[in-house]
């Protein structure tokens, strides 16, 4: 509002040098002493006067006489206009593109619904039936073009969809892992704490019935639970000195880019004999050309 | 100046028109437009204060027939957006004809009447593009009918591919209204007059019989914004409509949309006295002055700033300082 009540300032300072050079056109309204521009937010900046000029022409007689001039006979059937006034229930902010455009939306649907129940009465054809055929208003070429941005958007919506759905499983994983991890902590807790107990109950027993410790029924007692289960544990293994790299299939693995090379070149033994001409391809001339088309140009000529 | 004299000129002229018009509204029963002869006296609203002398005998409507004939062009240099629009309101009437482009000069109205009465029209729209970015838009009634100049803005034309819907083409359009038409006695000329362009005639020949589009006539900050929307109704079978399948119809836009702001009202057509003015307008042209004036200031303030700023260092000296050079031995 400040840029503008400078405007109008500046234009107040300006009023009498350009007085002329403003009425570009013939319906300039000339009174604009003492007013206010507000500016609207539509698609081309709309402006407009806050007080309504004085001198504006209203001659409601003449527009009335007008009017009367150029209607049609009163009694003019409905079929003929086919108008329909429909109430605006409360005000509409211009502004807002969202409520314009669900007034006129909500204008027309009752409009419609009012002229179909007339029509209805009448006992006339309104809708199209679906076999009735004919030139469109806009062209097939523009409807499919119409339809494959439709597809495009829909499309669009979906994909991202998809990755909002992948980037919550991933968080859902990573939750699942972490809950994971809590119960095997907590479970090897459990069996330290079993065995602490299991001790402290062997030492206030002081002993003594060494030869009846069989008695105690451990899990852990039948030997199994401290075999190493098959299973291979994730990360470096104690002995292992390659950083870990004998895990990744060992050493039999070679990079697939190597294994190509290694297909496409040869790889090992004497590089020198396999560049030795030997009696097949010394007979071999296939690889040679035919002459005539391409060959020593200097000596043809 | 030259333009205030012009404007002067054209005002002559209109007064000249009048008289022509009211001659002709006195001897109108003989010929008018359409195929009635005589008329009541003065359509639904007007009742109390039409001075219209038409007396009639009222053999009226069984022979009404609508007959109306809408001239469309543009003025020359018209910018491609604004050509798509009309050739859309070209497309949406089937009672229209186009015609060439007019140069859009101050003898344009003379042009535009002896081109809507050579072509046999009854109305005309004349798309007027200024400065390759303002238009206005002209619609004017018959040989001696009022005329209104809009200023269109907030333009945007059936081909853009978020309007989606698609009607047949030359199907009568049902109009829609809002309340707020019947408030003023120019609202109401207006209606009267859309109605009548808007509104193709019963029976036309290029017109389909189906009614499968509305158009949304509304008045919000005093512009009258225009929409028209397809009708959509779930069908079943082939020909039947489902019960209740008027109730879940839906509407799909179709296009264009355009909005007006009405600038004045003329009584005759392209011309004649000013019936009404529009005291809000401001012309595009006045807003831009406005603008590049705001802009212009910039640099004068500064410079005023400046030089205002060296005054007052001037009329104010600072006082010698007593300890400046305190440290200097």
């Amino acid at each position: 509002m400040g840029v503008q009540n400078k405007g109008l300032a500046l234009l107040k300072e300006n009023k009498i040098e350009d007085d002329d050079n403003v009425d570009f056109d013939d319906e300039v309204s000339k009174s604009e002493s003492g007013s206010d521009f507000e500016s609207e937010s539509e698609e081309d900046e709309d402006v407009k006067l806050t007080e309504p000029s004085k001198n504006a022409i209203y001659n409601t007689d003449g527009i009335l006489d007008k009017l009367g001039d150029i209607s049609w006979p009163e009694n003019v059937g409905w079929i003929h206009k086919l108008s329909i006034d429909i109430d605006q229930e409360q005000q509409v902010d211009v502004n807002d593109d969202l409520a314009r455009e669900l007034a006129f939306y909500n204008q027309a649907l009752e409009g419609t619904k009012k002229a179909f129940e007339k029509l209805q009465s009448m006992g006339l054809p309104f809708l199209r039936p679906a076999d009735y055929y004919a030139e469109m208003l806009k062209t097939d070429s523009h409807m499919e073009k119409v339809k494959g941005r439709l597809l495009a958007e829909k499309r669009k919506i979906e994909e991202a969809e998809e990755r909002r759905k992948a980037r919550e499983s991933k968080k859902l994983a990573k939750e699942i892992q972490a809950q994971k991890q809590k119960e095997r902590n907590k479970q090897k807790k459990e069996e330290i704490e079993s065995v602490k107990k299991w001790r402290k109950q062997r030492q206030q027993s002081g002993f003594a019935s060494g030869e009846k410790d069989g008695e105690m029924d451990f899990s852990f007692e039948d030997g199994k639970s401290f075999e190493r289960s098959n299973k291979k544990r994730p990360g470096v293994a104690p002995g292992d000195r390659s950083g870990g790299k004998t895990r990744q299939g060992g050493k039999g693995k070679k990079p697939q880019k190597k294994n190509f090379r290694d297909s496409k070149f040869g790889f090992g033994g004497k590089k020198a004999l396999k560049k030795q001409n030997t009696a097949e391809t010394t007979n071999d001339f296939r690889d040679f050309n035919k002459g005539h088309a391409s060959g020593n140009k200097k000596r043809k000529r | 100046m030259g333009k205030k004299r012009k404007h002067g000129e054209t005002v002559a002229v209109a007064s000249v028109k009048k008289d022509d018009g009211d001659a002709a509204a006195s001897e109108r029963p003989q010929r008018t437009l359409f195929g009635w002869k005589d008329k009541k006296n003065g359509a639904q609203e007007t009742e109390t204060k039409t001075t219209t002398t038409t007396t009639t005998t009222t053999t009226i409507t069984a022979g009404f027939r609508n007959k109306e004939k809408v001239l469309v062009t543009c003025s020359r240099r018209i910018n491609f957006r604004y050509r798509h629009l009309m050739l859309n309101v070209v497309s949406l009437l089937p009672h229209c004809k186009k015609d060439n482009k007019v140069e859009s000069k101050e003898s344009k109205g003379a042009t535009l009447n002896e081109l809507v009465e050579l072509k046999s029209c009854s109305s005309c729209l004349f798309f007027e593009c200024r400065k390759h970015k303002d238009l206005y838009l002209w619609m004017a009634k018959g040989p001696n009918g009022p005329s209104v100049k809009f200023l269109v803005n907030a333009v945007h034309t059936m081909e853009e591919l978020k309007l989606t819907g698609n009607h047949l083409k030359g199907s009568r359009p049902l109009l829609t209204f809002s309340s707020n038409f019947d408030s003023n006695a120019h609202w109401k000329l207006l209606k009267e007059m859309i109605i009548q362009i808007f509104g193709i005639p019963k029976e036309h020949r290029k017109s389909k019989p189906y009614h499968d589009h509305v158009f949304v006539f509304s008045i919000v900050d005093d512009h009258i914004w225009f929409r028209n929307y397809q009708i959509s109704v779930p069908h079943n079978e082939s020909n039947k409509i489902a019960r209740g399948g008027l109730d879940n119809m839906t509407l799909v836009e179709v296009g264009p949309r355009f909005c007006l702001n009405p600038i004045k009202i003329f009584g005759g057509s392209f011309g004649g006295p000013t019936l009404y003015e529009n005291p809000f307008y401001i012309s595009p042209n006045q807003i831009r002055a406005l603008e590049k004036r705001k802009k212009a200031g910039k640099y004068a303030k500064k410079v005023k700033a400046k030089t205002r700023r060296k005054m007052h260092e001037l009329e104010n000296p600072l006082e010698p300082d007593e300890f400046a050079d305190m440290w200097k031995e």
